[in-house]
C-alpha cells in the first residue's frame, strides 16, 4: 500500500517537474502565434484566439531579420570550421604522437582555464583590438572572437574523441607501408568524423546563441546577429511581445534541431568531454 | 609529410577566412554617385516620421536610405562604440539631446553650417542652442572652454516633456505640483493610480523626475559644476517623488517604463503623469485606447519655487566625422528642415520643430498637443546639464531613485548617496567640483 | 550518426575517462630512442606553430586589459589609480555580495534538484522511450539562446502582462511584483537560472548513475539496504567527482551571468540584481570608463586564475598531472 503510494507520489513529482519545466517553452510558442490585438488585452490568454504566423513573416521579411539570420549562420559556420581545424591541429599531436606529458597537460589545462573566464572581462580588450584593426561592425571580427572562445571546448571534445580511437588502427596502416599522412587521412579522419561533426554542432550552437560580443562588436544589419536583433525589439514605449517570441522560437529551433542529431555528445561538450555518456 | 599537413591546414584556414570575408560588404559606400545614407535611429515612435519620409527622399533624389534601429537603452552605447571605432559606419545618427555633450567632447560630429545647413527664426532658438557645442549658455565643461562653437545637430523630433491628465474627470489640469498631489490623492483608488510614476532605473525615472526637481528649485549642478543635488530644494523634490507621489501611484513604480505607463493610461487605469509628445498618438491615444478624447495636455506644472520648468528631449540628427557621405547627409538634413517636408512629416507621425508647422491649424485635430508644444519650446525649457559625464550622472541618480521607489532606501539616502557618487565622478573627470 | 561511433569506444566510455598515465603513448612508438625523438619532433612541429598562434591571440586581451588598466585615456602611465578607483567604489562590493547571494541560491538548488530528479528517474522510470523523451526535453533549455530565455521569463513575470500573476488571480494594484521587490527579483532571476541549468545537472547525474555497477546495488539490496543507504554508500561514491565538476562549472557560470539578467531586470530594482558582470558592463559602457573597467576586468581575471588553480586540483582526469 505504502509502496504504491510512494510510486504514485514519485510519478506525480516527475509529472509536475515536467510541466513546470515545459510550460515556459509552451508559452513562448503561444505568444509568437498571437495577433497584435490579442497582446493588448488586459488579461493575457493561454491559447491564441486566432493563431497566426504573421509575426514570423513580419519579423523575417518586413523587419529584415532574415539578414540577421543569414549573418548568424555565416558567422556560426565560419567560426565553427575555423575552431575545429585549429583544434584538430592541436589535438592530433597531443593524442596521436609522443608529446611530453607536461606539454600536453599545459595545453589542456590552458584550454580548460579559458572556460572559466567571464566574457565581460575580455569584451573591452577585444573591442579595443577590433577597433584598432578596423574590423568593427564586420563579420570577420565575430568569427575571430568566436573561434578563440570556442577553441577550448573544441580541443577538449576532439581530444576525447581522438583518444577513443585505438593507436593500433593507425599503426596498422603505417606497418602496411603507408605514410603518416595517409594513415591520418585514410584511417584516422574517417574514424573521427562522427566526433568532429558532433563537436561542430555543439560549437555552432554556442556561436549561434552568443549575445554579448555580438552586441558590442556590431552596429548595423550588415554584421548584426539574430540574438542582438531580438533583444532590440524592446523599445521605450512598447514591447512587441509576439515578434520577440517569434524571434525566440526561431532562435531555439535551429540549435535544437541540430542538437537532436548530436544528442549523444551534448553532455560531453558541455563538460568539455570530461564526462561522456553511455 | 608534415609539410603536406601544414599546407592542408593553412589552405583550410585560408578558405575559412575567405568565406567569412565574403560575407562582409562595406556599410556605406559612395560608388559612382549612387549614394546610400545609413542612419542610426532609435527604435520606436520617435523614428516613425523619419521612416515615412525616407522613401520620399529616395524617390525625389535617388539617394538610398538605410535606417538601422536600436532601442533607446542600447543606442547610446552603440553610438559611442561606433565613434570610438572610427569607421564609416553611419552617415547620420539620431541622438537624444543629453548625449550631445559626450559626442561634442569626443569630437565625433562634423559642423553642419559649413555644409550648408542654415539657422532660421521659425525654429525656436533653444532648438539651435541644444544642437550647438560647446553650449552657448550655461556652464561649459572645463575641457571644452576653448573650442569653437559649432552647430552639430539639428532637431527632428521637437520633444518637450509635458503633463497629461484625465480631463473627463477634472476639466482643468493641475496647475501646480500641490494640485498634482491633491488631485492624485482624490483620484487614487484600487486599480486606478492617482499618479503614474515612470520609475524604471536610469534614464526613465530621471526623465520623470527632473522637471519636478527644477520646479522645486533644486538642480544637479550649479553654474560652476558644484553638486547641489543634496541641498534642501533638491531633497524636497526627491521626497515629493519617492514619498508623496509614490503613496498615490501604481504598485511597482520601479519597473514601470513609458510602455507600461502608457498601457495603464490607455486602458483607463491612471489619472495623470508626465509624458513625451512622442508617446501620445501611438501609445496613449493609439489603437485600442479607451481614453481617446478624455486626456488633456498641458505644460509641466509649477513647483513651490513658483517656476514651471519643462524639459527638452529633442531628438537630433548629426553627421559623424567618420562618414564618407557628409555632404549628402547634410543635404538630407536641409531637406528635412524645409517647411513643406515638416508638414508632410507631421502628417506621417513625425513631431516637427518649426513653429509655423506646430501652429498650423490643419494639424491640430490629429495632434491636439502641437500648440502646447510650440509654446513650451518658446518658454524655453531646460536642458539636461551639458556635461559629457551626463550618462553616468543619469545612471547614478536613476539607480538611487529607483532603489527608493523599490522601497530600499529613503529620500535622504537618495540625495546623500547620489551626491557622493556624482562628486567623485566629476572630480575624476576633471571638473572643478568642490563642496 | 549517434549509433555505434567508429572506434566503438565512445558510447561505452566510463563517465570519467581513466587517467592515461604519465606517458600516453602507444607502446610501439615508445620503444627505441631514435624513433621516439623523431616522432616527438614531428609532434612539436605540428603543435607549436598553431598552439603558439592561438595562445598569443587568446592572451593579447589579458595584456591589453592590464595596459589599459595602468594607463590613462591619453596613454600616460598612472600606476594603480584605476585599481584604487575600482576598489574604492562601494557598488563593487555590493555587486560581489549580490553575486554571492545569487550563487548561494542557484547552486545548491540546481544541484540538489538535478540530483534528486536523476535519482527519481533512475529508479522509477524504466521505459527506454520515456527516458529518451526526458533526455531530449532536458536538453532543450541548455541549447536555447539566453536572449530567448530572457524573453520567455519577461512574459511570465512582468507586471500587468505577466502570466504568472494572471494565473494566480493577481491583478491591478495588489499584484505580486516579481521584478520589483528585492528578494523576489533575485528569486525571479534565479528561477531562470534554475529552470535553465537544473536539467544540465540532471543529465550529468543521470549519466553518472548509469556507471554504478548493478552488482553492487543488487548486493546491497540483498543486504536489506534502504534507498537512502543505497544512495549514500554506493551511488554517491560514483557521483562525487561529477558533483564537484558540476559545482565548479556552475560556479564559473554564476560569475559570468549576464544575458538573461540584462534582459529581465537590467540589474534592478536599484542594484539588487546588478551582479558582477552587469556592474562591469555599467562601468565600461554606461560610464564609458574603460580604465576603471579594465582594472575591474584584471581583478576578475586574477580571481578566476586563483579559483581555477584551486579547482583544477579537484577536476578528474587529465587536467592536472
Amino acid at each position: 500500500m505504502t509502496r504504491i503510494a510512494t510510486r504514485l507520489l514519485t510519478w506525480l513529482a516527475l509529472a509536475i517537474a515536467f510541466v513546470v519545466f515545459v510550460f515556459p517553452l509552451y508559452y513562448l510558442v503561444v505568444t509568437s502565434l498571437k495577433t497584435h490585438a490579442e497582446l493588448f488585452q488586459a488579461v493575457p490568454t493561454l491559447f491564441p484566439r486566432q493563431p497566426t504566423l504573421a509575426s514570423y513573416s513580419s519579423l523575417l521579411f518586413d523587419q529584415g531579420f532574415a539578414q540577421l539570420l543569414l549573418n548568424s549562420i555565416v558567422v556560426g559556420i565560419s567560426a565553427t570550421a575555423l575552431a575545429l581545424v585549429i583544434a584538430f591541429a592541436i589535438c592530433y599531436p597531443i593524442t596521436r604522437l609522443p608529446v611530453r606529458p607536461r606539454m600536453r597537460s599545459f595545453v589542456l589545462n590552458w584550454a580548460l582555464s579559458l572556460r572559466f573566464l567571464p566574457p565581460i572581462a575580455v569584451v573591452i580588450p577585444y573591442f579595443l583590438i577590433v577597433r584598432t584593426i578596423g574590423l568593427y561592425n564586420q563579420i570577420p571580427a565575430l568569427v575571430i572572437v568566436y573561434t578563440i572562445f570556442n577553441l577550448p571546448l573544441s580541443i577538449w571534445m576532439l581530444k576525447g574523441f581522438l583518444e577513443q580511437i585505438p593507436a593500433e588502427v593507425e599503426e596498422a596502416a603505417l606497418v602496411d607501408g603507408g605514410t603518416r599522412f595517409q594513415a591520418f587521412r585514410l584511417v584516422l579522419l574517417p574514424l573521427a568524423s562522427t566526433g568532429i561533426l558532433a563537436a561542430g554542432i555543439i560549437v555552432f550552437a554556442f556561436d549561434w546563441a552568443e549575445f554579448l560580443f555580438a552586441f558590442i562588436l556590431t552596429a548595423t544589419p550588415d554584421s548584426m546577429t539574430f540574438p542582438v536583433g531580438v533583444q532590440g525589439l524592446v523599445t521605450q514605449f512598447e514591447i512587441i511581445w509576439n515578434d520577440m517570441a517569434a524571434g525566440g522560437v526561431i532562435a531555439i529551433l535551429i540549435p535544437l534541431v541540430l542538437m537532436l542529431f548530436a544528442r549523444r555528445y551534448v553532455i560531453a561538450g558541455l563538460t568539455f568531454g570530461v564526462i561522456r555518456e553511455k | 609529410m608534415q609539410r603536406m599537413k601544414a599546407v592542408a591546414f593553412l589552405s583550410a584556414m585560408a578558405i575559412a577566412l575567405a568565406a567569412c570575408g565574403g560575407g562582409n560588404n562595406g556599410a556605406s559606400g559612395a560608388s559612382g554617385g549612387n549614394v546610400t545614407l545609413t542612419i542610426a535611429a532609435v527604435k520606436g515612435v520617435e523614428d516613425t516620421g523619419l521612416k515615412a519620409l525616407a522613401p520620399m527622399y529616395t524617390q525625389k533624389t535617388g539617394v538610398k536610405i538605410k535606417i538601422v534601429e536600436a532601442p533607446y537603452a542600447d543606442l547610446y552605447t552603440k553610438l559611442v562604440n561606433t565613434f570610438q571605432a572610427h569607421q564609416a559606419t553611419y552617415d547620420l545618427v539620431m541622438m537624444d539631446d543629453p548625449w550631445m555633450p559626450k559626442f561634442g567632447t569626443i569630437d565625433a560630429l562634423t559642423p553642419l553650417e559649413p555644409l550648408g545647413v542654415q539657422k532660421d527664426t521659425d525654429v525656436a532658438q533653444v532648438v539651435w542652442d541644444v544642437g550647438t557645442w560647446p553650449p552657448p549658455r550655461g556652464p561649459v565643461p572645463p575641457s571644452e572652454k576653448n573650442k569653437q562653437k559649432a552647430l552639430l545637430g539639428v532637431t527632428i523630433v521637437g520633444n518637450v516633456e509635458m503633463f497629461m491628465w484625465r480631463k473627463d474627470i477634472t476639466p482643468t489640469g493641475p496647475k501646480s505640483y500641490d494640485e498634482v498631489l491633491s488631485n492624485a490623492k482624490a483620484q487614487n483608488k484600487s486599480n486606478f493610480a492617482g499618479y503614474i510614476i515612470r520609475g524604471k532605473a536610469t534614464n526613465p525615472v530621471v526623465a520623470d523626475f527632473l522637471p519636478i526637481l527644477w520646479s522645486f528649485g533644486g538642480d544637479v549642478f550649479d553654474e560652476n559644476w558644484n553638486v547641489v543635488f543634496d541641498n534642501q530644494q533638491s531633497l524636497a523634490a526627491v521626497k515629493f517623488l519617492v514619498d508623496d507621489l509614490k503613496a498615490v501611484a501604481q504598485t511597482g513604480p520601479d519597473t514601470t517604463d513609458a510602455a507600461e505607463r502608457d498601457q495603464k493610461m490607455a486602458s483607463g487605469q491612471g489619472y495623470e503623469s508626465s509624458t513625451w509628445p512622442g508617446e501620445i498618438n501611438t501609445a496613449v491615444l493609439g489603437p485600442g485606447s479607451t481614453v481617446v478624447g478624455k486626456v488633456g495636455f498641458e505644460p509641466i506644472p509649477q513647483g513651490p519655487s513658483g517656476k514651471a520648468v519643462g524639459m527638452m528631449g529633442n531628438w537630433m540628427l548629426g553627421v559623424p566625422k567618420d562618414s564618407k557621405n557628409q555632404q549628402a547627409a547634410a543635404d538630407f538634413i536641409k531637406w528635412m528642415l524645409q517647411k513643406d517636408t515638416q508638414t508632410t512629416y507631421a502628417q506621417n507621425g513625425g513631431i516637427p520643430s518649426r513653429t509655423s508647422v506646430l501652429k498650423d491649424s490643419s494639424l491640430q485635430t490629429a495632434n491636439p498637443y502641437f500648440s502646447v508644444l510650440a509654446d513650451a519650446l518658446q518658454a524655453p525649457p531646460n536642458w539636461r546639464p551639458r556635461t559629457d559625464q551626463w550618462n553616468a550622472v543619469e545612471t547614478i541618480i536613476g539607480t538611487e531613485l529607483n532603489k527608493a521607489l523599490a522601497g530600499q532606501q529613503s529620500a535622504q539616502d537618495v540625495v546623500t548617496n547620489a551626491s557622493k557618487q556624482i562628486r567623485s565622478l566629476m572630480k575624476q573627470a576633471g571638473y572643478p567640483t568642490s563642496q | 550518426m549517434t549509433a555505434g561511433a567508429p572506434g566503438g569506444a565512445i558510447g561505452t566510455a566510463p563517465a570519467v575517462p581513466p587517467s592515461r598515465g604519465p606517458f600516453a603513448v602507444p607502446a610501439r612508438i615508445r620503444s627505441g630512442w631514435y624513433q621516439r625523438s623523431r616522432q616527438e619532433r614531428l609532434a612539436l612541429r605540428l603543435l607549436l606553430p598553431v598552439f603558439g598562434l592561438v595562445f598569443v591571440a587568446a592572451t593579447i586581451p589579458f595584456v591589453l586589459a592590464v595596459v589599459q588598466a595602468l594607463t590613462s585615456d591619453d596613454g600616460r602611465f598612472i600606476g594603480a589609480d584605476n585599481f584604487g578607483r575600482a576598489l574604492s567604489n562601494d557598488q563593487l562590493f555590493e555587486a560581489i555580495r549580490q553575486t554571492a547571494i545569487y550563487g548561494s541560491v542557484v547552486l545548491p538548488t540546481e544541484i540538489l534538484l538535478g540530483l534528486g530528479l536523476a535519482l527519481l528517474v533512475h529508479r522509477t522510470v524504466k521505459s527506454r522511450v520515456l527516458r529518451a523523451v526526458i533526455y531530449v526535453a532536458a536538453m532543450i533549455p541548455i541549447v536555447i539562446p539566453q536572449v530567448a530565455v530572457g524573453v520567455v521569463f519577461r512574459l511570465l513575470y512582468i507586471p500587468d502582462y505577466g502570466l504568472i500573476n494572471v494565473l494566480l488571480g493577481q491583478t491591478g494594484n495588489s499584484q505580486i511584483l516579481w521584478l520589483s521587490s528585492p528578494p523576489l527579483a533575485i528569486f525571479a532571476v534565479a528561477s531562470v537560472d534554475i529552470w535553465q541549468w537544473t536539467p544540465f545537472v540532471y543529465l550529468i547525474m543521470f549519466a553518472g548513475l548509469q556507471t554504478v555497477p548493478p552488482e553492487s546495488v543488487e548486493a546491497a539490496q540483498l543486504d536489506g539496504a534502504t534507498s537512502w543507504t543505497q544512495f549514500r554508500h554506493i551511488e554517491l561514491f560514483y557521483l562525487r567527482p561529477l558533483l564537484l565538476l558540476v559545482f565548479f562549472f556552475r560556479l564559473a557560470d554564476v560569475l559570468r551571468v549576464f544575458d538573461h539578467v540584462y534582459i529581465l531586470t537590467g540589474g534592478g530594482p536599484g542594484t539588487t540584481t546588478q551582479f558582477l558582470s552587469l556592474y562591469l558592463y555599467r562601468i565600461a559602457f554606461r560610464f564609458s570608463d574603460l580604465g576603471q573597467a579594465s582594472a575591474l576586468a584584471v581583478l576578475v581575471m586574477a580571481f578566476m586564475i586563483v579559483l581555477y588553480t584551486v579547482i583544477s586540483r579537484f577536476l578528474p582526469a587529465d587536467t592536472s598531472s
